[in-house]
């Protein structure tokens, strides 16, 4: 069967090469809240709602422009891990990809609305940045164990 | 659903990935399906009868349980 909303097989080496240190530092500047002073622009904003000002809409804003680079690099490379093509790509591959998605919409989302009831203000701020990255993460992980799992299982067998 | 994937391979000596190259197919996917814990495609089932040269119903038959 053709799967034609997959990428190669190669993109997925490219995904965990660029996600790995685009997450670990990623993580490092939110925690650090860290904001080279070089990296500040004047950018092309769609919607702004200033602190001590009016809301409208198209403009240019002053922003450091490191988190939006990085957050774009985790997206993208998980992307790629997630939705590359194994080794073998093939019809019960796809049934475990398609099971692992839902466990992982349903992880995320239970784990939301706990922290929706628990984690309130600021703190929610937290939650809310980590959650638009979680979906594609659990998936990853419950994926690749998955796979690896089925990989060991049919090692020894003849 | 039962199946004797794991009987015909004896019949034509061949190993998990050998019928796998043929049926291009993960060996992952064989594996599972002579557990019963994958019940394949159409496709799938139309190539490994024509792989074993028998009709489908030779190699996948119904249980009781599958008609819940």
């Amino acid at each position: 069967m053709k799967l034609n909303y997959l990428f190669p097989n190669k993109y997925k080496k490219i995904g965990w090469l660029l996600f790995i240190p685009s997450a670990i530092i990623g993580l490092a500047t939110l925690i650090f809240e860290f904001e080279p002073n070089s990296l500040d622009f004047n950018v092309p904003a769609i919607f702004i709602d200033e602190f001590f000002g009016d809301k409208h809409f198209m403009g240019i804003v002053n922003n450091n422009i490191l988190n939006e680079i990085l957050a774009v690099l985790i997206i993208l490379s998980s992307l790629l891990v997630a939705f590359s093509k194994e080794e073998t790509e093939d019809e019960y591959i796809s049934k475990i990809r398609l099971e692992s998605l839902v466990w992982a919409v349903y992880l995320n989302y239970a784990i939301l609305l706990i922290s929706f009831l628990f984690i309130f203000d600021m703190s929610f701020l937290w939650v809310m940045i980590l959650n638009m990255f979680t979906i594609l993460l659990f998936f990853m992980i419950r994926f690749n164990c998955q796979i690896s799992k089925l990989k060991k299982s049919t090692r020894y067998e003849k | 659903m039962k199946n004797s994937i794991k009987v015909e391979r004896a019949k034509k000596n061949i190993t998990q990935a050998d019928l796998a190259a043929l049926a291009k197919v993960s060996r992952q996917t064989i594996n599972a399906m002579e557990l019963g814990k994958y019940v394949p495609s159409t496709v799938l089932s139309l190539r490994l009868a024509q792989i074993f040269e028998v009709e489908v119903s030779q190699i996948f038959t119904l249980e009781e349980t599958d008609w819940d």
